[in-house]
């Protein structure tokens, strides 16, 4: 597609992190809106990236406005097992995503937008941009009660909170991105934010739960399309920049040089699982089995998504000797992953002998222990 | 630093710290000298570090070298943690890179983590990381010391700044060592060093690179690219993998295997399949793919030919006839192979085999497979046919006692009398255990190409089994 001559030279990226080519020219001031075409939270997430990376950003700004279809986005130093309901997750087919900035995790779909602001690192200005979204607000509907906290979050009616931050500082570059919720479905909000998993230990980022709100429940006129609207006219007068929302479409790789290989690195396992703190696992499940109800305790650690050291505890007699230390020893270097413990567990079971009542007993435990994944 | 003369050499004791920071070690140099007046002027000797003397030829020095050391400018420098912006006091630590890593300049060495904005904190030199002075995850304020990191003056290999560091007889990226050698007389490339750190070598490729260029005087024609370059690289084998093989091969070294291969003309089915699938379509909201003829196929033969569908049972040494057929269907995945049962077959028509299987390729999609998914089936297909793959001979899944391999269709003139027409062929491989179905042998190949959809075409004369 043919760029504007501004987007073009604003996207160009410097040789060298230590280039001593001067900035590009134009008037302290000059920016980009940029809007995204896909509601991938992947490619969205790669743009993000590739802004960061490679825009000249020194006298310029760039707003960039996004939406995604239902996903998770947890916060660099997170781990998803505390902060989400996986399963729930794969049932509904809600993706996760890990970004790269810090914070905590939030639920995003096509009623919830977001907004990032790219700047000099010394431009870097948080409570400047949320100022900016209020008045974006305010001018939409005039009698709106928000306001920014000082937790840079903005919060509705002093209570509600529909717009949560994060922020990445780059050497020469940072970023300051939230969220909006207009019309998102909030029940799936609470569901899927909330983890049925117990007895996790780590020192990962925690997330802040708080109450939250749509604005289309306060204000209907308040849709995604006239806030993303409302927020771009708001930034052009502010940062004195052309009104004009350049749309950029995340897989266009002429435009993006390299973008696709941002995507695929956000999708991977290494990195959505396997940058999790290292955290430990300690709990038990009760098995249900003719009439008797046995406990089991479980003893992991964690690292990289990886199990380093497991520990499976049955009642004596229950299983034969030696076949939990069996199921043990498999999974210490596998990943802490529902696939590998099924695929583990059947390909004992394809050379297991027939013995009808040893495979049951096999099958609920590891089903069980796949349920803490 | 000592002089002194024997003979026409001169012998050079520098002391200074060494590598291993142990001071007093001292360093021998044996100089042959015939043009002394080339030292000082010459641009060719340079101490690009203590480890390499570029000599010029020029010059007419030889030099033989006792023992290295490395020359260190300001080696270990302290990085603090950043001021933090907007009057946030603390933040939390978490570490990119660990204690033994090889840095380049401004790269991430960890991040903190500050109130919902998480903050870099690059490398400001390279070198190598010496230690971590707070844990992950540990909280520190602005100004507290994060890392030390001990400088080596020159930039790691570019081509695996994060790789692990290369084995000392890995030889150095090709490029730069292939020019140097070509240019005979420069002895720019060191006798084998010993294996201490990998910091010495990577410095030792890159400063191959900068002096070499100036006085090699080879011909551009031999500067040498990468080819060639003989290294090895080790991946450790998941331990999945491996548990999965071990177990198979144990299960196999009990099954004695045979193979039959066949050719199934494939022509009604593919009319059968042209001719319904869109009402099929229409009325499912399924696709009809092979995959159901080849299971129904199968569940008539297995129920002709029961053997097949039967199982050793190793412990009573009985062999366990089954009276329902559950047909396992082999589908790779990321994390290997797995094989989902459709249950009872024999009860089902091809609109429910499709739904069956279309119902476990999304809960494997969605990773939700679970276990007594997996668990059971009395006989395996195989389609190797989407690899395009035309014979194969797949493996058996223990406990069962025979696969079903399909592989891909081709066009094969069958021989109707007097000229010949096009048919497609499917070649099946039947892999059975032969312990149960010696027997069954001869029969099984025909039992499941005379069942209801694979009928041969009029007239063909095709392979016996």
């Amino acid at each position: 597609m043919a760029l504007p001559w501004a987007l073009r030279s604003c996207l160009q990226r410097p040789c060298v992190l230590r280039s001593r080519r001067a900035p590009l020219g134009g008037a302290a001031g000059a920016g980009l809106i940029l809007q995204s075409l896909s509601d991938d939270v992947y490619q969205n997430l790669a743009v993000e990236d590739w802004i960061h990376e490679q825009a000249s950003l020194e006298n310029r700004q760039v707003l960039f406005l996004w939406r995604n279809a239902p996903a998770v986005v947890v916060g660099r130093h997170q781990n998803p097992w505390q902060e989400c309901d996986l399963g729930l997750l794969r049932q509904k087919g809600i993706k996760l995503a890990r970004r790269r900035s810090g914070g905590g995790a939030v639920y995003h779909d096509l009623g919830n937008i977001n907004l990032t602001f790219f700047t000099s690192r010394k431009r870097y200005e948080r409570m400047d941009n949320l100022e900016l979204v209020v008045r974006a607000l305010r001018a939409l509907s005039p009698r709106l009660d928000v306001r920014v906290t000082d937790r840079y979050d903005i919060v509705l009616g002093g209570r509600y909170k529909i717009s949560g931050t994060a922020a990445k500082l780059g050497r020469t570059a940072a970023y300051h991105h939230c969220t909006l919720l207009c019309g998102a479905d909030k029940s799936l909000l609470s569901a899927v934010l909330k983890s049925p998993y117990q007895g996790l230990r780590s020192n990962a980022t925690a997330s802040v739960p708080s109450a939250v709100r749509n604005l289309l429940e306060e204000d209907p006129a308040l849709t995604c399309e006239r806030l993303l609207e409302a927020v771009a006219e708001e930034y052009a007068a502010r940062h004195h920049v052309d009104r004009h929302v350049t749309l950029i479409n995340p897989a266009d790789e002429a435009v993006l040089p390299g973008i696709h290989r941002k995507t695929k690195e956000l999708q991977t396992w290494e990195w959505v699982y396997g940058k999790t703190p290292k955290f430990s696992v300690s709990t038990y499940f009760d098995l249900t089995y003719e009439d008797s109800v046995l406990q089991v305790k479980v003893d992991m650690e964690v690292k990289h998504g990886k199990i380093e050291v497991c520990n499976i505890d049955v009642p004596e007699q229950w299983l034969p000797p030696g076949l939990c230390q069996e199921l043990a020893k498999s999974l210490t270097g596998s990943r802490f992953c529902p696939d590998e413990v099924t695929v583990l567990a059947s390909a004992w079971l394809r050379t297991c002998p027939r013995d009808d009542e040893l495979r049951h007993k096999w099958n609920l435990l590891c089903e069980n222990v796949r349920m803490l994944m | 630093m000592l002089w002194g003369w024997t003979g026409v050499s001169l012998v050079l004791f520098i002391p200074c710290k060494d590598h291993w920071g142990l001071h007093g070690r001292i360093t021998v140099l044996w100089v042959t000298l015939f043009s002394f007046a080339g030292v000082a002027g010459n641009q060719g000797l340079a101490y690009t570090n203590s480890r390499k003397l570029v000599v010029n030829s020029s010059s007419v020095f030889t030099v033989r070298y006792f023992r290295t050391t490395a020359v260190h400018r300001d080696d270990v420098v302290t990085v603090n943690t950043p001021a933090f912006a907007e009057s946030v006091t603390e933040g939390d630590v978490r570490w990119e890179k660990a204690v033994g890593d090889t840095v380049a300049e401004d790269e991430v060495v960890c991040e903190i983590e500050t109130d919902k904005t998480s903050v870099q904190v690059p490398a400001p030199a390279a070198g190598v990381i010496e230690a971590l002075l707070v844990p992950d995850g540990g909280k520190v304020e602005g100004g507290t010391p994060l890392f030390k990191l001990r400088k080596t003056g020159a930039a790691p290999a570019k081509a695996k700044p994060a790789a692990a560091p290369p084995p000392p007889a890995a030889p150095e990226p090709a490029a730069a060592a292939a020019p140097a050698a070509a240019a005979a007389p420069i002895p720019t490339t060191m006798p084998p060093v010993p294996p201490v750190s990998a910091q010495p070598m990577d410095s030792l490729g890159s400063s191959v690179v900068a002096p070499a260029a100036a006085p090699v005087a080879a011909p551009p024609g031999e500067a040498v690219p990468s080819k060639g370059a003989r290294s090895e690289h080790r991946v450790k084998m998941n331990r999945m993998r491996q548990r999965i093989a071990q177990r198979l091969k144990e299960a196999q070294n009990t099954c004695a295997m045979l193979t039959t291969f066949n050719e199934i003309d494939m022509s009604n089915i593919r009319e059968m399949r042209a001719q319904h699938k869109d009402p099929f379509l229409k009325k499912h909201n399924l696709k009809l793919g092979f995959m159901s003829a080849f299971v129904k196929a199968a569940a008539f033969a297995l129920q002709d030919q029961p053997v097949v569908n039967a199982v050793i049972d190793d412990t009573t040494k009985e062999i366990v006839y089954r009276d329902y057929v559950d047909i396992s269907v082999a589908v790779a995945t990321p994390r290997g192979l797995v094989v989902p049962v459709v249950r009872n077959v024999e009860n089902m028509n091809f609109a429910d085999i499709e739904r069956a299987i279309h119902e476990l390729g999304e809960k494997a999609r969605k990773n939700e497979l679970a276990i007594e998914d997996m668990d059971g089936g009395t006989f395996t297909i195989s389609n190797g046919g989407v690899f395009g793959s035309l014979f194969g001979t797949p493996i058996i899944n223990p406990p069962q006692s025979a696969i079903l391999g399909m592989h891909a269709i081709f066009d094969r003139p069958p021989f109707t009398g007097t000229c010949p027409a096009l048919g497609k062929a499917r070649p099946p491989a039947a892999v059975l255990e032969s312990r149960l179905a010696a027997g069954a042998r001869s029969c099984w190949p025909p039992a499941c190409q005379g069942s209801g959809c694979c009928r041969q075409g009029a007239g063909r004369d095709g392979p016996r089994p």
